[in-house]
């Protein structure tokens, strides 16, 4: 079986589909979950056909070659676990979320955007795909979001486009400043800059996957991103996909500037850990769930980072981890609140109450979503979570400490809204899940439980690569 | 030759011709002369010629600037639908004189190419008869006038300090920077440079947007041809100090005029004013003649599907609101305005994120770091004006804001209303032609976008026969392929190698581990491959191998992987 030849298949399956479907609507939601299926189901094929040998595909072919720049694709364990989650959760979103058909058609293109995000082994086609993955993104802000999406349109896109600019500048940088004779990944990493032009390019980069982490203080245009989507919560699933910062530091800035990286550690400690109790605390005070969620995500992405900043290879490792599982779990979180949305006509907190008793199985599985994003131990946050803070606690145990209160506030906010809308004296009836939210539910609620319940599937897949990024940094295991 | 005979011919049988036969025919004469010269081009790209004693020279500039100036010809003879036979006409003298401008090496000759192209734009400002196209036509032609009294100066100088007559010829001295000087402001008037760039605004507006279409498209091609060939020295020293301050003058006042606008054309105006600052960053490498190529045909056709939608809703002037919704009244018209602003903006995948890297890499190889950090800040500043337009297109609103009748709906289904100001008999090509210019170019700025090695290759000296004739002899190739990293025997940790290794370029080549195929390499430009490891290795002895595809045997290597 040819491996290379799904990955390509995997990567463009969704673009064809979703272009198709944004020619012919009459296509309908089938096609469109039939698509975000097969592709499921390709991601999970490479990722069983990687298991055991421990290996993983690559393929490259030049695609302009005067700069020598490749169509080059790369899938280690880490491209494989994101390629999942990513698979995963646009099927449960192009599934369950109600929208006009047109816009399941945007959310498969912004998937092949992602896909290739995570597998991209050039510089440059990485780049394309990380910039060609806003268009989508901006146009479902746009078409279909709320009355100040075209406000909301502009922040995100230029917060995105004036971060990614420096990143061009790093991009040329490391290639000419660094001697590599390609933009490939293992050139570079071959030949990484050093001295001022390493603290220089490192800033470039920072400043493009800050905002996609994101990472306080450049995390200001997910809220009204989130809060002006459509309320089906198909666009803000796919956003929370978008959120690729962490991965982007750990692929391509740290090994490509080392050096850059270690100036700016102690700093990039230091927001990270801020970034995730400021981010908690705004969480604590939002009053509609999509804000909630969104910085609820700010919040955690913070803890990720100060895993993945800490150098050390298990806090590597569940920096990637929670990315993966979270990406799945608050995707999923946004997708229920947004059926909860049609049921009771808004998102605010507080109006409508108690909820449960008229729709147990709905708060059940909001209850197990909740609680993997708190971290509870057997579901999908937790195992991501601990290593995250464990790396941590080797590099800087006060800051580690400061981030806990953010897991620790996570479960006050999330419980508080949770027992507003499902547990207080009810003032509202309103209908349970339907078969489809049922399989939607099962499948999203046994994700969780697998990935809690036994998280060594991924780790023994990342763990390797994190080690080799920690001791490219020169910290142990 | 045949190029240059074959408009030449088509300027004067139109000239004759259209005393005998109505309008409408010279029209598709004209359009059929311009296609047929395309074709010609086509059919003999690669095929270089000197005729004239060296002052004609058909190369890789002069086919792939002609090119792109053909291109913004024939769009504004498949749009122009006029009563007046003059119009077509005008447009292939100016194709001649672009053509001419684009092959010919001689300083006198780029004169009078200059001259040649110059003078029909100027009659064509002035098309619409209102008080805007006088100003228009009556600024385009002063300021050109100076200017090419300015070129004239300069070509004296360069001869005293050279001796010679031909761009690029080497010379030393302050006369020497002077008249370069001299000839990069004069081309830097045509190409509309900061600080030469007064009249853009004022002409574009003013001019039918057909013609605005055409200057900002194949004007720009014809002038930059002359740029690439007049700086082609090796020397830089002052004159590359004054081409770097009109490209940072330029894309910091290009940007930020366009930031001010409310009018459409007017915008683009700016826009166009910016975007020949960026490819300005290309002259400095002395090897950014395709880099600039390329740049200048993913312009013309995002630009053009901007100012051709334009021209679809009306020949005057486009406030901003007029757009609004265009999207939901006229689909094929949203669509593709929307694929030329996210272009011109530079994103991916559209041809123009691939010009904008390619200038700015010529700009890396020449280590101007500094003007290669404004241009990319100032890139910011565009995103933002190319959005605001961008976002208005997919505005539902736009219902509530229409009062008083205006002819908003107007370029619909092909039945374009002109605005209330009279276009001097100029309307636009009905329905299917001009809808599908929209789709051709649209499509391809996409598939340039996808493909860019194809749009390189056309600017670039490395003709396609030579590159299909390597490809289509693998037989012939020495076995000349080896793995030269890691060496063999050698001990290594898992993650400390990759694979890396010779070949013949282009060639494909398959690497195994152990017998187990890894994945295929495509060996570079440069004779050489490397393979990042998919996985890391299990500890133990790997034997890696590089084979030919198809064969079962090649060099390899033992490594031993440590734990």
């Amino acid at each position: 079986m040819n491996y290379d030849a799904l990955m390509h298949v995997g990567l463009f399956l969704p673009l064809l589909a979703g272009i198709a479907l944004l020619i012919w609507p009459s296509l309908g939601r089938t096609f469109a979950v039939a698509a975000a299926g097969v592709t499921f189901l390709l991601a999970a094929w490479l990722f069983a056909g990687a298991q055991g040998e421990g290996a993983g595909y690559a393929s490259q072919t030049l695609l302009l070659e005067p700069i020598q720049m490749y169509y080059a694709l790369g899938l280690d364990g880490v491209g494989l676990m994101l390629w999942l989650a990513v698979s995963f959760t646009t099927l449960l979103a192009v599934y369950i979320a109600q929208v006009p058909i047109r816009m399941l058609g945007w959310a498969l293109l912004m998937e092949t955007g992602l896909l290739g995000i995570f597998a991209a082994a050039d510089l440059v086609l990485f780049y394309v795909f990380f910039e060609a993955t806003l268009i989508p993104a901006l146009l479902m802000l746009g078409l279909y979001g709320g009355r100040e999406r075209l406000k909301a349109a502009y922040t995100f896109a230029l917060f995105t486009l004036v971060g990614s600019l420096p990143m061009l500048a790093a991009v040329f940088a490391v290639r000419y400043l660094g001697g590599a004779p390609s933009f490939l990944h293992a050139d570079l990493a071959a030949n990484p800059v050093s001295g001022a032009a390493a603290t220089w390019v490192f800033l470039g980069f920072l400043v493009a996957f800050a905002v996609k982490t994101p990472l306080f203080p450049l995390h200001a245009w997910l809220p009204s991103f989130h809060a002006e989507n459509h309320p089906s919560g198909l666009a803000d699933a796919m956003g929370t996909l978008y959120k690729v910062g962490l991965f982007a530091f750990f692929k391509w800035a740290i090994p490509l500037a080392p050096e850059g990286f270690a100036q700016f550690q102690g700093l990039l400690l230091l927001l990270a850990a801020f970034g995730a109790i400021y981010a908690a605390w705004l969480a604590f005070a939002a009053r509609d769930w999509k804000r909630l969620l969104a910085y609820g995500g700010v919040s955690h992405m913070g803890l990720g980072a100060l895993g993945l900043f800490s150098g050390h290879a298990d806090g590597v490792t569940g920096a990637l981890f929670l990315l993966a599982a979270s990406m799945v779990y608050t995707g999923g979180l946004f997708l229920v609140v947004g059926r909860i949305a049609e049921r009771t006509e808004t998102l605010e907190i507080g109006p409508v109450r108690g909820i449960a008793k008229s729709a147990p199985a709905l708060s059940v599985l909001t209850m197990f979503l909740v609680m993997a994003m708190i971290g509870l131990p057997g579901l999908s946050g937790f195992p991501g979570e601990f290593m995250a803070l464990l790396g941590a606690w080797k590099a800087s145990p006060w800051l580690t400490f400061v981030a806990f209160t953010a897991v620790i506030a996570a479960a006050a906010y999330a419980l508080t809204a949770y027992q507003a809308l499902f547990q207080e004296s009810p003032n509202r009836t309103v209908p349970d899940l339907t078969p489809r939210e049922w399989v939607f539910g099962v499948a999203v609620v046994a994700s969780t439980l697998l990935v809690g319940l036994y998280p060594k599937m991924f780790t023994e897949l990342i763990h390797p690569v994190s080690e080799a990024l920690a001791k490219l940094l020169g910290g142990g295991a | 030759m045949i190029t240059l005979y074959l408009l030449g011919a088509a300027s004067v049988v139109l000239t004759l011709l259209g005393f005998f036969v109505p309008a409408r025919v010279t029209r598709w004469v004209a359009v059929g002369s311009v296609g047929a010269t395309l074709a010609y081009l086509f059919f003999t790209w690669g095929q270089e010629q000197t005729a004239f004693g060296g002052l004609y020279v058909v190369d890789s500039v002069s086919q792939g600037f002609t090119m792109v100036a053909l291109l913004g010809v024939l769009w504004a003879l498949i749009l122009g639908r006029t009563e007046k036979w003059e119009f077509p006409l005008l447009l292939v003298y100016a194709a001649t004189g672009m053509h001419f401008m684009a092959s010919s090496p001689n300083l006198p000759v780029l004169l009078v190419a200059l001259e040649v192209f110059s003078l029909p734009l100027y009659v064509l400002a002035t098309w619409r008869r209102d008080e805007r196209g006088f100003e228009a036509g009556l600024k385009y032609f002063l300021l050109g006038a100076l200017s090419a009294a300015i070129f004239l100066y300069g070509i004296a100088l360069h001869f005293g300090a050279t001796g010679s007559f031909n761009a690029g010829a080497e010379g030393s001295g302050p006369l020497y920077v002077t008249a370069l000087l001299l000839i990069l402001g004069a081309l830097a008037f045509k190409v509309s440079l900061v600080p030469f760039h007064w009249w853009t605004p004022d002409v574009y507006q003013g001019s039918p947007t057909t013609v605005s279409l055409m200057m900002a498209t194949a004007v720009k091609a014809a002038g930059f041809a002359a740029l690439v060939r007049v700086l082609d020295v090796q020397d830089q020293g002052l004159w590359g100090l004054g081409l770097g301050a009109l490209i940072a003058l330029t894309v910091v006042f290009g940007n930020l005029g366009a930031l001010a606008q409310r009018e459409s054309k007017r915008l683009l105006a700016y826009s166009s004013i910016a975007h020949a600052g960026y490819v300005g960053l290309g002259l400095f490498s002395g090897t950014g003649a395709p880099a600039i190529g390329f740049y200048l045909l993913a312009y013309a056709l995002s630009t053009g599907l901007a100012f051709a939608v334009l021209a679809a809703v009306s020949q005057g002037d486009v406030p901003y609101e007029r757009l609004r919704g265009l999207l939901y009244r006229k689909p094929v018209l949203g669509v593709a305005m929307g694929i030329g602003l996210l272009s011109l903006a530079g994103l991916p995948p559209f041809a123009g994120f691939w010009g904008k890297l390619l200038v700015f890499l010529e700009a890396a190889r020449a280590q101007q770091w500094g003007l290669l950090v404004l241009a990319l800040l100032t890139s910011a500043v565009a995103a933002y004006y190319y959005l605001r337009l961008f976002n208005l297109l997919i505005d539902r609103r736009q219902e509530a804001r229409e009062e008083g009748g205006a002819p908003v709906a107007a370029g619909l289904a092909g039945t374009p209303v002109l605005s209330g100001q009279g276009a001097g008999g100029l309307s636009l090509a009905t329905g299917r032609s001009s809808t599908a210019t929209l789709v051709v170019a649209a499509a391809l700025v996409v598939l340039l976008g996808i493909l860019p090695g194809w749009g390189y290759r056309l600017f670039s000296p490395v003709p396609f026969a030579a590159l299909s004739q390597a490809a289509a002899q693998p037989a012939a190739l020495p076995a000349t392929f080896a793995i030269t990293s890691p060496s063999d025997g050698a001990e290594l940790r898992a993650d400390e190698f990759s694979l890396q290794g010779t070949g013949n370029a282009g060639e494909t080549l398959e690497v195994y581990d152990n017998g187990t195929k890894l994945a295929d390499v495509t060996v570079g430009e440069n004779g050489g491959w490397s393979l990042t490891l998919p996985s890391l290795p299990a500890p133990g002895e790997h034997t890696y191998q590089v084979r030919r595809p198809g064969e079962s045997e090649g060099p390899s290597v033992r490594v031993k992987i440590l734990e």
